[in-house]
C-alpha cells in the first residue's frame, strides 16, 4: 500500500483561549488537487500555514511523505523546500525583479549557481505566460502578473505540494482568469495541491476533492460532483447557496 | 553692511589664506566620512536588536540611545577628551564622540526602516526555505537600506555641520582654521573669514545632499504595492 | 481581537505590580526631586535672597557627611588591596558628590540661564517662522524664492558658526550693550541676546520646515471650503488651514525644544554662563572633568526628558479627533 503525500490527523490549534482548529484530518495522494473551502474566520489559512509550520501546531500529527512534520527535531527549512506556497496578498519580494524573485530561493537556498538558476526561473516564468516581464519589478506588474510571478516562484523550489492561500481574492475579477488558468494547467501536470480558493470554475473543472471547513472543523469531505450537488450536512448546503448567490451578484 | 562687504583688504587676506582653509575644509571632510562610518557600523546592528533582538539586548540598547540622543555633543565630546582620556588624538576622540551619537540617530532610522517593511516579506521568505537571518539579510534589510536613505541624508549632513563643535578640542577642521585666522590674523576680517567658512559648509551640504539624493535614484527600485 | 485580551488578566498580579514600582517610578521620582531642587534653588537665590538678606548660593545639603562617609569607606579599601579597588571608587565618588554640594547652585542657575535661552528662541523663532512658511506654501515666485534661500542658508551651516558671525563679525555687541536695561539686575547681559537672537534665527528656518510640511498636508479641499464660505485667501489661511497645521506640526516641536536645549551650550562660547559654561567653568578650576561632564550629562537628561514629557501632555491635550496626531 502506498502511504499518502500528505497526512493530518487530529490537528488542533489554538490562539490564546481560542480554538481555531479542532481535530482535523485529512490525506492527499501524489497528484491530488484539495481544494478547501469554509466562511471566513473558518481556520483555512491557519490550516494552510501549520502545513510549512508558519504557525506552530497545538497537538495532533502531520506527516509529509511519511515523515513528522511537526517534530521538534524537524528542520523547518529542509520542511518548506517540500512545500511551496503562494500567498492571497502576494509578498512579492519589492525591491527583486520577477526573475530575481523566482531565482532568489533555488540560490540562497538551494545553492544553485547563478547561471542554472536564471536558466530555469526562466522556465519557471515561461511556464507562468511571464518570461517577457523578467525584468519588471512588482510595481510594475498588474495583480495578475504578481500573482503569477508568485507562483513561479513557489515552483522554482521544486516543492513536492503546493500551498494556496486564496490567490485569487485580492485581484480584480477581470485578473481571476489568468490565474486560474495557470494553477489548471499545474493541476493538468500532476502537481499536488492544497489550495483554499472559492473559484467555483477552477473547484469544480480541476479538484480531486472538496473540503467543507466551518469552526475548525471538517464538516464535508468529498468529490467535486458529490459535495456541489448532493451536500450530506445542511451547513455545506447552506454554505454553498449563499456562495452562488454571491457569485451570481458579482 | 554694504561697506563692511566690500572691504577688499580683508577679502584679499581670506584669498591669501585659501591654503590652510582648505586645509580645513579636508579635516572637515574626513572627521565627517569617518564618523558617518562609525555611525553606520554601530548603528546598523543597534538598530536591527531594536527590532529582531532579545527584550533584554533591545531595553540596552535603547537606554544607551536615549543618554546619547539626550547629551549635547559638547558634554560628549568633553566626557571622552579630557575625563576618560580615550585617546590622546583629538580627531580620534572627535570622531569616537561624532560617531557614536550618530549610531544613536541612525540605529532610530534603520529601526525606523525595517519595521516599515511589510511583515508578508519576511513570510513570503520563511515560505521559500530562508532561515530567519537569510531572509533578513536578503529581503528585509535591502529594502529596509533603500527607505534609511531620506533620513541618512539629513544625518549626514547634521554630522557634518555638528564637526565644527570639534572646535572645542582644538581639532584643525574649518572652523577652527576660521577662528585661527580671526584671532592670530586679521581681527578686521571677521565677517569675510567666518561668512567664507560658512559658505564652504553649505557648499559641502548642498553637494552632499544632490550626492545622495543621484545615489538613491540610481538604486531606486518601483515602490507600490507587491 | 478577543484572544489577546483574555491572556492578559484584568488583575495584575504581584510581579506586575513590582515591576511599575521598580521600573517607571525611579524616573519619575528622579524628575520630581530634579524639579523641586531645582525650584527650591531659584526661590531662594532669586527671590528669598533679595527680601530677607539670605546668601545666595548656600548649598542646600552639607558636604561633610560625604566626606565621613567616603574617608570610612576608604580606610576599609587600603588593607583589601587591589581587590578594594570598587571601594575606593565609592569612596572617590562619595568625596565628588561632598564637592558637588558647592557647584550645584552654580548649575541651577546655569540651567535657568538655559532655559531662558531655549524657551526665547523656540517662541521668538516661531513667530518669524510662521510667516516664513506661509510664504512658502502660499507666496508669489519671489516671496517663495527668498524664504527658501533663507532656511537653506541657515540649515546648510552650522549653528556655531552663525554664532561666530554674530558674536565676532558685527557690531551687534556693541548695539545691545547700549540698550538700556540689558546686564542690569535679572536681565541678563548682550552676549545672551546675542545667543538668543542667532538661535532664533536658526530656530525659525527649522521651525517653518516643520510647519510648511504641516500647512501641505493639510486637505486643498480645506481652503476652497473656506474661500467658498466667503473668506478671503488670507482668511481661509489664517482661521482653517494654520490652525490645523499648527496641531499637525506639534510633535516636531519636540524635537525643536530638545535640540535648543542640547545646541544652547554652544552659548558658552560667547562667554555665556549657560548650564554648559557654568559646568566647563567649574571644571577648569577643579579638573574633575569626568566627574564634572558626566553630572552634566544628567542634568541635561533630566531637561530634555521633561521636555518630552510635556509635549506629550501638549500634544494629548491638543489632539482633536481626526486631526493631527492621534496617539495609540
Ligand atoms: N496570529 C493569530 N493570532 C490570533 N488569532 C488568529 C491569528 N491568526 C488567525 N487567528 C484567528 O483564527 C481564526 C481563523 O483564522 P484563519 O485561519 O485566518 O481563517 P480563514 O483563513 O478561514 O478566514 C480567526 O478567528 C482568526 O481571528
Ligand atoms: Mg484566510
Amino acid at each position: 500500500m502506498t502511504q499518502p503525500l500528505l497526512s493530518i490527523d487530529d490537528l488542533h490549534k489554538s490562539y490564546g483561549s481560542e480554538e481555531v482548529l479542532e481535530g482535523v484530518g485529512l490525506e492527499m495522494d501524489q497528484g491530488d488537487v484539495t481544494v478547501l473551502i469554509g466562511p471566513s474566520g473558518s481556520g483555512k489559512s491557519t490550516l494552510l500555514r501549520c502545513v510549512n509550520r508558519l504557525t506552530e501546531i497545538n497537538s495532533g500529527r502531520i506527516a509529509l511523505d511519511g515523515q513528522d512534520v511537526t517534530g521538534a527535531e524537524t528542520d523547518v527549512n529542509e520542511l518548506r523546500k517540500q512545500v511551496g506556497m503562494v500567498f492571497q496578498d502576494f509578498n512579492l519580494f519589492a525591491h527583486l525583479t520577477a526573475l530575481e524573485n523566482v531565482t532568489l530561493g533555488p540560490k540562497k537556498v538551494l545553492g544553485m549557481d547563478a547561471a542554472d538558476a536564471e536558466a530555469a526561473g526562466r522556465n519557471h516564468l515561461e511556464q507562468v505566460g511571464l518570461l517577457e516581464q523578467a525584468d519588471s519589478y512588482p510595481a510594475e506588474l498588474s495583480g495578475g502578473q504578481k500573482q503569477r510571478v508568485g507562483i513561479a516562484r513557489a515552483l522554482a523550489m521544486d516543492p513536492e505540494l503546493l500551498l494556496f492561500d486564496e490567490p485569487t481574492s485580492a485581484l480584480d475579477p477581470e485578473l481571476v482568469g489568468e490565474v486560474v488558468e495557470v494553477m489548471r494547467d499545474l493541476a493538468d501536470e500532476g502537481i499536488t495541491m492544497l489550495v483554499v480558493s472559492h473559484e467555483m470554475d477552477f473547484a469544480r473543472s480541476a479538484a480531486s476533492d472538496i473540503v467543507f471547513l466551518d469552526d475548525g472543523e471538517i464538516v464535508e469531505h468529498g468529490p467535486p460532483e458529490q459535495l456541489f450537488q448532493n451536500p450530506t450536512a445542511d451547513r455545506t448546503e447552506q454554505f454553498l447557496s449563499r456562495l452562488h448567490a454571491h457569485e451570481e451578484t458579482a | 553692511m554694504a561697506a563692511i562687504l566690500l572691504q577688499a583688504a580683508d577679502w584679499l587676506f581670506v584669498i591669501d589664506n585659501m591654503g590652510l582653509l582648505l586645509g580645513g575644509t579636508v579635516v572637515t571632510i574626513a572627521l565627517t566620512v569617518a564618523s558617518i562610518l562609525l555611525g553606520f557600523v554601530v548603528g546598523f546592528p543597534a538598530g536591527a536588536i531594536e527590532v529582531y533582538g532579545s527584550d533584554r539586548a533591545r531595553r540596552v540598547v535603547e537606554q544607551i540611545g536615549v543618554v546619547l540622543r539626550g547629551t549635547p555633543l559638547l558634554v560628549i565630546i568633553m566626557i571622552l577628551y579630557f575625563g576618560l582620556s580615550i585617546s590622546s588624538s583629538a580627531f580620534v576622540t572627535a570622531t569616537i564622540a561624532l560617531g557614536l551619537r550618530s549610531a544613536a540617530y541612525q540605529s532610530q532610522i534603520f529601526r525606523g526602516a525595517l519595521q516599515s517593511v511589510d511583515d508578508g516579506q519576511l513570510e513570503a521568505a520563511r515560505a521559500v526555505a530562508m532561515s530567519r537571518f537569510e531572509a533578513i539579510r536578503h529581503v528585509v534589510v535591502p529594502q529596509a537600506l533603500r527607505r534609511s536613505v531620506p533620513g541618512f541624508q539629513n544625518e549626514f549632513t547634521i554630522v557634518l555641520k555638528d564637526t565644527s563643535i570639534a572646535i572645542v578640542i582644538g581639532i584643525g577642521e574649518l572652523l577652527t582654521t576660521g577662528q585661527n585666522l580671526y584671532e592670530g590674523g586679521q581681527s578686521t576680517a571677521a565677517l569675510e573669514i567666518f561668512l567664507a567658512v560658512s559658505l564652504v559648509y553649505f557648499v559641502l551640504t548642498f553637494a552632499t545632499n544632490r550626492s545622495l539624493d543621484r545615489l538613491s535614484d540610481y538604486y531606486a527600485v518601483p515602490e507600490g504595492t507587491t | 481581537m478577543s484572544t489577546a485580551e483574555s491572556t492578559t488578566s484584568p488583575n495584575p498580579g504581584l510581579w506586575d505590580r513590582i515591576g511599575t514600582v521598580f521600573t517607571v517610578r525611579p524616573l519619575t521620582v528622579g524628575l520630581a526631586l530634579f524639579w523641586v531642587w531645582v525650584l527650591a534653588r531659584w526661590t531662594t537665590d532669586f527671590v528669598l535672597a533679595g527680601v530677607s538678606g539670605f546668601d545666595r548660593g548656600t548649598p542646600f545639603i552639607p558636604a561633610a557627611p560625604f566626606l565621613t562617609t567616603a574617608d570610612a569607606v576608604a580606610s576599609l579599601a587600603t588593607p583589601l588591596g587591589a581587590a578594594g579597588a570598587p571601594l575606593v571608587w565609592v569612596a572617590d565618588t562619595l568625596r565628588f558628590t561632598a564637592d558637588a554640594t558647592a557647584y550645584l547652585p552654580a548649575l541651577a542657575h546655569g540651567i535657568w540661564t538655559t532655559i531662558l535661552l531655549t524657551v526665547f528662541s523656540v517662541c521668538l523663532g516661531f513667530t518669524l517662522a510662521l510667516p516664513l512658511s506661509v510664504v512658502r506654501v502660499y507666496g508669489g515666485r519671489w516671496a517663495r524664492w527668498l524664504a527658501l534661500s533663507y532656511t537653506e542658508l541657515i540649515r546648510g551651516t552650522p549653528l556655531l558658526a552663525q554664532l561666530f558671525v554674530l558674536y565676532f563679525a558685527t557690531s551687534l555687541t556693541q548695539v545691545l550693550r547700549g540698550v538700556p536695561g540689558v546686564g542690569v539686575g535679572f536681565v541678563p547681559a548682550q552676549a545672551f541676546w546675542v545667543a538668543v537672537i542667532s538661535f532664533t534665527l536658526n530656530s525659525a528656518a527649522y521651525q517653518s520646515e516643520y510647519l510648511r510640511a504641516s500647512l501641505e498636508s493639510v486637505d486643498g479641499g480645506q481652503l476652497t471650503a473656506a474661500r467658498a464660505i466667503g473668506l478671503s485667501k488670507l482668511e481661509g489661511i489664517r482661521y482653517v488651514v494654520v490652525p490645523q497645521g499648527l496641531r499637525l506640526a506639534l510633535p516636531s516641536w519636540t524635537n525643536e525644544l530638545v535640540y535648543l536645549i542640547k545646541y544652547s551650550s554652544l552659548a558658552s562660547f560667547i562667554t555665556v554662563q549657560e548650564l554648559y559654561g557654568r559646568t566647563s567653568t567649574i571644571a577648569n578650576e577643579t579638573y574633575q572633568y569626568t566627574e564634572l561632564f558626566v553630572l552634566v550629562a544628567i542634568l541635561y537628561l533630566a531637561l530634555v526628558v521633561s521636555a518630552s514629557a510635556l509635549m506629550d501632555r501638549v500634544e494629548s491635550h491638543a489632539a482633536t479627533a481626526g486631526v493631527g496626531h492621534t496617539r495609540q
